[in-house]
C-alpha cells in the first residue's frame, strides 16, 4: 500500500473535491490519500462524499483551520 | 489491519504537526468586545446594538452550522448530495411562515405591510442575471453570506472575492437605474398574496417547497445508488 498527499492548502470549496475524486481514481486499492485542506466548507462536502462511497475516512485538525482528510481506498 | 494502517498514518502526521495556539483567551477578548460594542450601540440606538447582535449571530450560525447556499446549488451535481440544498428549503419554509405572519399582521391591523418594496417585477433580467451569480459564485468558492464568513475564518482567497464582489456591486448599482428603466420595469410584479389570498399564497409556497424537498431527496437516492 502507498500512501499519498494531496495538497489542497489555499484551495476554495469545490477544488478539493475535485481533485481527490480525480486523484482517488488512480490510486491501487489498499492505498491512503490524505488531503490537506485550509477551507472550512471543503472540511464538509470532502468527507461527506467519501463516506457515500463507501471509502474508510478520517478527519484529523492538525492545525487551526488546517485538516487532513485521510482516505483509505478500500474498495 | 486496516485499523493498525490508519493509526499509521495517524502517528506520521501527529509527528510534523505544529503546536496549536490556545485560543481561548483571544476567545474571552472577541466575547469582551462582543459585549462592550454591544452595550456602546445601546446608548446611541437600540436598533444599532439589536443588527450587531443578530448580525454576529448570523454569521456564528453560518459559520458552525457550515450553511452555504453555493454547495446547496452546487453539491447535488458534484457529490450527488442533497443536505445543504435540503437544508436551504426548510430555511424558506420558516421565512415563508414567519414573513407571513409578519406582513399579514401589519396588513390585518391596517397598517402598511413592511418589505414590499421588494416585490420587483420578474423578467428575463432575473433569469440570466441569477444564472451569472451562480456560475460567479462557484468559481468564487461563496455566494455573498458565505464569502462574509470565509473571510472572517481568515480564508486568504475569498478577501479577493470580496474585494471583487464589492467592485461588481458597486458597478451593478451605477448601471442599475438603466436596467430598470429598460428591462426590469416591464415586467410585472406579483405579491401572491393578492392572488391566492393570505392561506393560498402560504400553502402554495409550501407545497412548491416541499415537492422541491422531495426531490432533493430522490435525487440523493438515486445518484447514491448510481455510484457505488
Amino acid at each position: 500500500m502507498n500512501e499519498y498527499v494531496l495538497d489542497c492548502l489555499g484551495e476554495a470549496c469545490p477544488v478539493p473535491l475535485v481533485k481527490a475524486q480525480n486523484k482517488l481514481k488512480e490510486l491501487a486499492i489498499g492505498d491512503v490519500l490524505i488531503v490537506q485542506i485550509d477551507h472550512s466548507c471543503a472540511m464538509k462536502n470532502l468527507p461527506e462524499w467519501a463516506r457515500k462511497d463507501g471509502y474508510n475516512v478520517e478527519v484529523e485538525e492538525v492545525d487551526d483551520g488546517e485538516w487532513e482528510v485521510i482516505i483509505e481506498k478500500n474498495k | 489491519m486496516a485499523e493498525s494502517r490508519r493509526a499509521a498514518t495517524s502517528r506520521r502526521s501527529s509527528a510534523n504537526r505544529k503546536p496549536k495556539k490556545n485560543q481561548i483567551p483571544y476567545g474571552f477578548v472577541a466575547v469582551f468586545l462582543f459585549i462592550a460594542v454591544a452595550l456602546w450601540l445601546n446608548t446611541k440606538s437600540s436598533t444599532l446594538s439589536l443588527f450587531w447582535i443578530t448580525g454576529i449571530a448570523f454569521g456564528f450560525i453560518l459559520q458552525k452550522g457550515r450553511f452555504c447556499f453555493t454547495a446547496s446549488m452546487r453539491d447535488p451535481y458534484l457529490t450527488g448530495s442533497t443536505s445543504l440544498t435540503r437544508a436551504v428549503i426548510i430555511a424558506l419554509a420558516l421565512t415563508t411562515i414567519s414573513f407571513t405572519a409578519i406582513k399579514y399582521g401589519y396588513a390585518s391591523a391596517g397598517l402598511p405591510i413592511p418589505g414590499m418594496s421588494y416585490v420587483v417585477p420578474i423578467s428575463f433580467a432575473t433569469l440570466i442575471g441569477a444564472f451569472m451569480f451562480g456560475v460567479g459564485m462557484v468559481i468564487a468558492g461563496g455566494c455573498a453570506s458565505g464569502t462574509l464568513m470565509r473571510v472572517g475564518e481568515g480564508f486568504y482567497m475569498n478577501l479577493l472575492a470580496l474585494g471583487f464582489f464589492i467592485l461588481g456591486s458597486l458597478l451593478g448599482a451605477h448601471d442599475f437605474g438603466w436596467w430598470k428603466e429598460h428591462v426590469i420595469s416591464k415586467g410585472t410584479a406579483i405579491f401572491l398574496p393578492d392572488v391566492f389570498g393570505w392561506m393560498g399564497a402560504v400553502l402554495l409556497q409550501l407545497g412548491v417547497l416541499l415537492i422541491l424537498y422531495i426531490i432533493a431527496e430522490e435525487y440523493e437516492k438515486k445518484r447514491g445508488a448510481s455510484s457505488h
